[in-house]
């Protein structure tokens, strides 16, 4: 029995597959399935083939595979581009008018055992009363039926998206039921299981959620300039700007706005910015100076394979040494990278408070695939990390000096307080190094002070949390360590929701950097003596966390598990690469 | 005594609190003397408190009197004043935001951000220090230096055209554009108190003697040169744009209030959820209840 069921709709882009999928996903989250989706699509807004893919299980899935049980095709170009991705023995959905122009593709279809499912789409929607835009329409209520699920789901999901075109709502629905019910065909039921229970589930992606995460703990203001592929965290928070009052600025680059969020964090609130990995390179000199005058300063980056443009629409792990070298002078700061909703919502609100605990700037890296996959996730968890702003505030300002601000101490971190709190207690934020105060300093000494802050970076190593190991506690057959969005994949073939749990028997487990700068290492030490056979998993081509564990320990990798073409991990890659390292194993 | 130095003696501690017992460093005859003189006493006669008010500064010559100010001062980057001054005003817009740059940061380094920040009209005092050259890094040619003017980096003479800041600024729809001399202490103070009181960004260019590096425009000639709007043009509209426009254009440098729109609307009035009565945002972080948002996803 496969473990997951994967459904992909292909199409040019701006053909419609979007909203297919959406109302796909949609019916099947509703059935209680555990979906996860994630589209391909190229720099461009009509026009090039692209894919939607919906993965489906009845129990938790992360990760997509790179091939398809179903495939439902739009038009001639992406049944081109898509079409052997089916895989043998699928189901092939399209709506041609004239699938003679077909010939090759059905002559491979029945050399591999694929089963055609056609319906002249255009020539369908207009008999029952729709037109040329409805055999979308048409192809969804075709792609329902393969999947042997009620109707009535359906057709509640299509009622709800096209509540506010009620003009279109009869010929939709019309189109909907002909699709599904002239469709014979359906995929034999033991395929897959149906849940047996309807939990509520969010559908909800990375971009989505740390946008709500941010929201939940104070951000009052959000900075960016659009920049794929982080450009829908500016869209959800300028949706939600009204209803949670707070302020959402585009600036004219990204230098403007990384000095906006540095501005407003130096004055007292919580502030955001996010951005890809070109924008941050214009941020950098920003957090140099968020280092150097001590002020929490937190922005996000959602990477996309570089350099320069590279792959705008595609994913990618290669910004992680950008992330911790980047900027002139030295200075402590803090890299966190998320994995999927869940992560998003968390880890932003403690990279918010670690900022202002620290005083020092947090980049939290995410990537394409992280921010724009959808998964099914249960609502999350509220008020369960309290906003920390450490903050001298009230009766406690009396007692300060003007010369705490930037006291040097033990553990680097000095005193803050809001500008303005105290008409006494001012003090200089000042990018030129500089005393306690903030005043100029050229002297020997100010060395000092260039310490004390670095000092900080020991102080947070060891406030961290260590990295989390999943799957088998020790003795694994084959280990891996990874970051970001490889946690994904990783969990599914640890939980054996891989293709059709090929890899039962191999034990395997993974270690996952949260907390990604500075480099915590002791659970990492164990782990290597704990597993024999451990290697690194890693979205780019150096694999820029194993150079900086092997750069920091003695610990060397059993091998690399390096993907840089913009496509994330797939189920497969995994599957393919233990098969290789392992060949013993069946 | 006059009368802005008679009201002063009646609130000399609020003048005194901004003073510094700090080591100048600016060069005999900088004009940043008398803008810092200025600017005290503006706050002073504004009755703007250590408490309410935050200095932004920009790198060089003027922002070396981010430690010369006894206040709640930011020194930033070389170029990028006006957003970070924009950061602290929608974060805290309960408070004063001042910016101050030179000619280098406001029209080459920073030139985009200058544009962006008059068009989205945030509520600063912007004090544009023109002293037509880059003093900090010992003298090279400013995009406002003359064409000509032989500077460290062209010997042979400035090869290029100046830029008119003023035109450009007034290309740009503001809402406050005006011209002071640092050889004029008073009128300076008088159109920086104008500036605290305009809810918009107030456009203040001070021309300023560079004694060090700028033989061509010293104080002495601008002393010479300078006109008042005020006495020599009394019929001059300062809500007229095109003669604004056309007042810039010419050779003899005018103080005053060059242009005002008072309808043009800020950015922060221009967002609809925005209410000056509301807390500014530096007191409103609190954990924001999103149940409503994921119930519907």
């Amino acid at each position: 029995m496969n473990t997951r069921t994967r459904l992909r709709i292909a199409g040019q882009s701006g053909t419609g597959l979007l909203s297919v999928g959406s109302i796909l996903i949609r019916s099947l989250r509703d059935m209680g399935f555990y979906c996860v989706a994630d589209r391909e699509f190229p720099s461009l807004i009509k026009g090039g083939h692209s894919c939607f893919t919906i993965n489906f299980s009845d129990q938790p899935l992360k990760s997509l595979s790179q091939t398809c049980d179903i495939l439902v095709t739009i038009d001639k170009p992406s049944t081109q581009a898509y079409f052997d991705t089916l895989d043998e023995g699928g189901v092939w959905v399209h709506g041609y008018e004239r699938p003679v122009g077909l010939k090759d593709f059905r002559d491979t279809a029945d050399k591999r055992h694929i089963t055609t499912v056609h319906m002249p789409t255009r020539t369908t929607a207009k008999e029952v009363g729709g037109t040329d835009l409805q055999q979308n329409v048409v192809l969804t209520g075709m792609a329902w039926k393969v999947l042997g699920l009620p109707y009535d789901i359906l057709e509640t999901e299509m009622k709800r998206k096209f509540a506010k075109k009620p003009q279109f709502m009869e010929s939709n629905l019309a189109a909907l039921k002909a699709g599904y019910e002239r469709t014979e065909y359906q995929i034999p039921q033991t395929k897959y299981q149906i849940p047996k229970k309807k939990e509520r589930r969010m559908l909800i992606d990375g971009n989505h959620a740390i946008a709500l995460g941010a929201i939940h703990a104070g951000v009052r203001v959000y900075y960016a300039y659009p920049m794929s592929p982080s450009s829908s965290i500016l869209t959800h928070m300028a949706d939600y700007a009204k209803e949670v009052g707070m302020i959402v600025k585009q600036g004219e680059d990204e230098i403007t706005v990384a000095n906006l969020n540095m501005g407003s964090w130096y004055a007292g609130t919580r502030s955001l910015c996010a951005t890809s990995g070109g924008g941050y390179d214009l941020m950098t000199e920003t957090v140099s100076l968020a280092g150097i005058i001590e002020t929490p300063w937190v922005g996000i980056i959602v990477q996309r394979p570089g350099p320069a443009t590279g792959l705008p629409t595609w994913t990618a792990q290669g910004d992680l040494n950008l992330a911790i070298y980047s900027s002139h002078g030295e200075f402590a700061r803090c890299v966190i990278a998320v994995s999927d909703p869940e992560d998003n919502f968390t880890l932003i609100q403690h990279a918010l408070n670690l900022a202002e605990k620290f005083q020092i700037p947090v980049i939290v890296l995410s990537d394409r695939v992280t921010g724009e996959s959808l998964l099914t996730v249960p609502e999350f968890a509220q008020n369960t990390i309290p906003i920390e702003r450490h903050l001298v505030t009230g009766k406690n300002l009396e007692k300060l000096d003007n010369h705490d601000r930037y006291k040097i101490t033990k553990d680097g971190v000095s005193k803050r307080w809001i500008p303005c709190s105290h008409p006494d207690k001012y003090y200089f934020a000042n990018g030129d190094e500089h005393d306690g105060m903030g005043r100029l300093d050229e002297d020997q000494s100010a060395g000092e002070m260039y310490a004390k802050r670095f000092r900080k970076l020991e102080t947070l190593e060891k406030d961290l949390p260590e990295p989390e190991v999943l799957g088998v506690k020790k003795e694994a057959d084959i280990s891996f360590v990874g970051w970001g969005s490889s946690k994904n994949v990783m969990q599914d073939i640890i939980g054996q929701q891989g293709i059709s749990g090929k890899r039962q028997g191999v034990r395997i487990n993974y270690l996952h950097y949260s907390y990604v700068y500075p480099l915590k290492t002791k659970s990492l030490e164990k782990f290597f003596k704990d597993n024999p056979n451990v290697h690194l998993i890693e979205g780019n081509h150096t694999g820029q966390l194993g150079q900086l564990i092997e750069q920091k320990t003695s610990l060397k990798f059993k091998g690399k598990l390096l993907k840089w073409n913009g496509r994330p991990f797939f189920v497969e890659d995994l599957e393919n690469y233990i098969k290789e390292q392992m060949p013993k194993t069946k | 005594m006059s009368d802005q130095s008679k009201k002063l003696a009646g609130c000399a501690d609020r003048y005194l609190q901004y003073e510094t017992d700090e080591v100048m460093t600016w060069c005999g005859g900088c004009g940043n003397y008398t803008i810092q003189n200025a600017l005290k006493r503006a706050l002073a006669l504004e009755n703007i408190g250590r408490d309410n008010v935050i200095f932004c500064f920009d790198v060089g010559c003027s922002g070396n009197g981010s430690d010369k100010m006894e206040g709640y001062t930011i020194h930033g980057l070389h170029g990028r004043v006006l957003p970070l001054a924009a950061g602290v005003k929608i974060a805290n817009h309960k408070v004063h935001v001042i910016a101050e740059a030179g000619d280098g940061a406001t029209f080459s380094e920073g030139a985009g951000h200058v544009i962006h920040a008059v068009r989205n009209d945030y509520p600063i005092l912007f004090l544009h220090h023109d002293n037509q050259n880059y003093g900090l890094t010992i003298g090279q040619a400013s995009a406002l230096t003359p064409k000509g003017c032989k500077m460290s980096g062209c010997p042979q003479g400035n090869p290029v055209d100046a830029l008119n800041p003023l035109e450009i600024v007034l290309s740009l729809g503001p809402s406050f554009v005006a011209r002071v001399s640092c050889t004029d202490t008073e009128h300076m103070t008088e159109i920086f108190q104008k500036g605290l009181q305009h809810d918009g960004l107030a456009f203040i260019e001070v021309l300023q003697s560079c004694p060090t590096f700028n033989k061509d425009t010293t104080h002495e000639w601008y002393v010479e040169n300078i006109k008042y709007i005020e006495k020599e043009l009394p019929k001059y509209d300062p809500t007229d744009l095109w003669a604004a426009k056309r007042l810039v254009m010419e050779e003899t440098m005018y103080l005053g209030m060059i242009y005002h729109n008072p309808e043009k609307q800020n950015f922060l009035k221009a967002v609809e959820h925005w209410d000056p009565k509301c807390p500014a945002l530096v007191e409103d972080v609190h954990q924001v209840d999103v149940s409503g948002i994921m119930a519907k996803l």
